[in-house]
């Protein structure tokens, strides 16, 4: 079942300027319901635009992304963070957290445009991080954890809101190889409870992993493959 | 309500995150309010002091003036004025203000039979005779009159007279009382030299008030060469000087604005890359451009809100607990004889607001502003600082 479609999408940084650089390129794209999908490729690939696009991050320069049957990119920006706040979870490269605030504090930042109170979203939080196993971490700043767990607070925040779609840019860079297999591991349990997860990476651990059931070869800003397993 | 009062939490919690810089905001921002309260508050209080004790001056003053010099009235005048209709009284008042070379102040000196006999402010009496003075707090504290008992002061003759200090003004009379020196009337017109007959003006009471100008207008017809001076002319004198000081005092203070401009100006043109990133991952984490326009507004607000509070608490303990220390001299005297005396505390509603629209508002602007130039920009954008 179809979740999400590109038509020949085009990115452009820098639009018009002396330094404009195309980083995608009439890319075509469907990515169905509860698949595992890594983008491989090497740096300045187009991986990371392309999962910026996907997720609501950016708008094409040209083309069109639909999100469940959604023509997203005319969309005001209001509902494009409707979508990005109830459809997709991020786990960014570098984490993207906040140091200076807790675990806690991090994981819940979805939730404060919400309407929910604050006792309700200590306890929608709770069985996140009993899962990822930061529970008793809560109180710390993120500043003071280390890689793999400061990994783990991303993938709760990821997971606070229950999306329907987790994307993870290059999750196994900064990680060695018992946490990137850990990772992994966590990967497999959301992918059995019904996530579809979409990777930018280049790391072939995780683009040969048995999890992945698409794996899209990208060079040049195009998709250059596409392996369906 | 929930979803302000918990982007309000955390914009309190992003501001401690920044603590030294949140800090010296609010030291900056609360220096400027609590120098413009203090001025404002002085001024204001100075100006409802001066109304307020101008109550018990008289309701008409009738001076003469020649070629628009001030000059001696005869007391003759004093009884053709109480023939007008509607006047209370007319007492003709014998004073003038007196150099004094060995404290470089000016004091003014003054005969019983004005309105010092009203001032029943007095610790000891008035003079009884003519070797008798009364002093205000100023002039004792200056000349250590409280401790002699004696004043010596040079006549127009260029000689010194000794004079017995019968009573001393209290403090709470001081914005009239400090530079005052209190004669019999015959001693002020021997002091000075009157010659037989004059007097330095006249001082009425008229009996209904609304017939002060019509009183002023017949005095005028009558004796063309006369001023008279009503009671409202005083206050609005005062008005204008404490107006005019308190404006002296923002000119000077317009250095502490302009710096606060200038960070003002500073915080507008940018914020830093770790902000934008911050405002880039609130935003890829479901924040909408308005969300985080509030938590903006909001940090702003506490700021700007915590260090306007602390500003006029500050202005006020300065003006109201310590006595203007800072400012007085400028405010309050024209000589070295500053009074000094309890001002009432009181906090004038019309000088908050304009003081918080032209602090807060600028600066919750200054503010908002460059945060909504990143928050309309792409997550992905405002992620990479």
């Amino acid at each position: 079942m179809e979740l999400i479609r590109a038509e020949e999408v085009t990115r452009v940084y820098h639009f018009g300027l002396p330094d404009e650089m195309t980083a995608l390129h009439t890319v075509s794209l469907v990515l169905g319901r509860g698949e595992v999908a890594v983008l491989k490729g090497p740096s300045g690939s187009g991986k990371t635009s392309l999962l910026s696009l996907i997720g609501c991050m950016s708008r094409p320069t040209a083309g069109k992304i639909f999100v469940e049957g959604k023509d997203v990119v005319k969309l005001p920006e209001r509902f494009l963070t409707n979508i990005r706040r109830e459809t997709f979870g991020f786990i960014f490269q570098q984490f993207q957290l906040i140091r200076d605030l807790t675990v806690l504090d991090n994981v819940l930042l979805p939730l404060y445009p919400s309407a929910m109170g604050w006792r309700n979203m200590r306890e929608t939080a709770r069985p996140i991080l009993n899962k990822l196993g930061i529970e008793d971490k809560r109180g710390i700043r993120v500043k003071n954890l280390s890689g793999g767990e400061q990994q783990r607070v991303a993938i709760a925040r990821a997971l606070i809101n229950d999306p329907a779609v987790i994307i993870a840019d290059e999750p196994t860079a900064h990680l060695d190889m018992d946490l990137a297999q850990e990772f992994m591991t966590i990967l497999a349990d959301l992918h059995g409870e019904g996530k579809t997860i979409i990777i930018a990476t280049h790391d072939p651990f995780v683009y040969e992993h048995p999890l992945v059931s698409m794996a899209i070869a990208m060079r040049g800003g195009q998709i250059d493959r596409v392996d369906k397993r | 309500m929930i979803h302000h009062l918990k982007i309000i939490e955390y914009a309190i919690s992003s501001l401690l995150r920044r603590k030294y810089k949140s800090l010296a905001i609010v030291v900056a921002f609360a220096v400027t309010v609590a120098a413009l309260a203090s001025v404002l508050l002085l001024s204001n209080a100075l100006r409802i002091e001066a109304a307020a004790v101008l109550q018990a001056a008289p309701d008409l003053i009738v001076q003469r003036t020649l070629a628009g010099r001030h000059e001696l009235i005869p007391v003759t005048y004093a009884e053709t004025i109480r023939d007008i209709r509607g006047v209370g009284g007319a007492t003709p008042r014998y004073w003038g203000y007196y150099y004094d070379a060995l404290t470089e102040a000016n004091y003014t000196l003054m005969g019983t039979g004005g309105e010092a006999g009203l001032l029943a402010l007095l610790e000891g009496r008035l003079p009884a005779d003519n070797t008798e003075c009364a002093v205000g707090a100023g002039v004792a504290d200056l000349r250590g009159s409280a401790d002699s008992g004696e004043l010596i002061l040079v006549n127009s003759r260029n000689m010194g007279v000794l004079y017995d200090v019968s009573g001393i003004f209290t403090a709470e009379s001081s914005l009239l009382t400090n530079d005052l020196i209190v004669l019999t009337d015959t001693a002020v017109q021997d002091f000075f030299g009157f010659p037989p007959g004059l007097a330095t003006d006249i001082a009425l009471t008229v009996r209904n008030s609304n017939e002060v100008q019509t009183v002023a207008a017949k005095i005028k017809k009558i004796f063309p060469e006369t001023r008279p001076i009503t009671r409202q002319e005083l206050i609005r004198t005062y008005d204008m000087a404490f107006n005019w000081r308190s404006g002296m005092m923002l000119t000077v203070f317009c250095a502490a604005i302009i710096a606060f401009c200038i960070m003002a100006w500073d915080k507008a043109t940018g914020i830093s890359a770790e902000e934008k990133q911050e405002i880039g991952v609130l935003k890829a984490v479901g924040w909408d451009t308005s969300d985080v326009l509030v938590l903006k507004f909001w940090e702003g607000m506490v700021i700007a809100l915590t260090a306007f509070l602390l500003g006029i608490i500050i202005g006020f303990v300065h003006v109201f607990l310590f006595d203007a220390f800072i400012l007085a001299a400028v405010i309050k005297g024209w000589s070295v004889l500053f009074p000094n005396f309890d001002l009432t505390p009181q906090l004038n509603l019309f000088h908050l607001f304009i003081m918080g629209f032209l602090t807060i508002v600028p600066y919750v602007a200054c503010t908002v502003f460059p945060s909504w130039k990143t928050a309309i920009t792409d997550p992905e954008t405002a992620m990479r600082g």
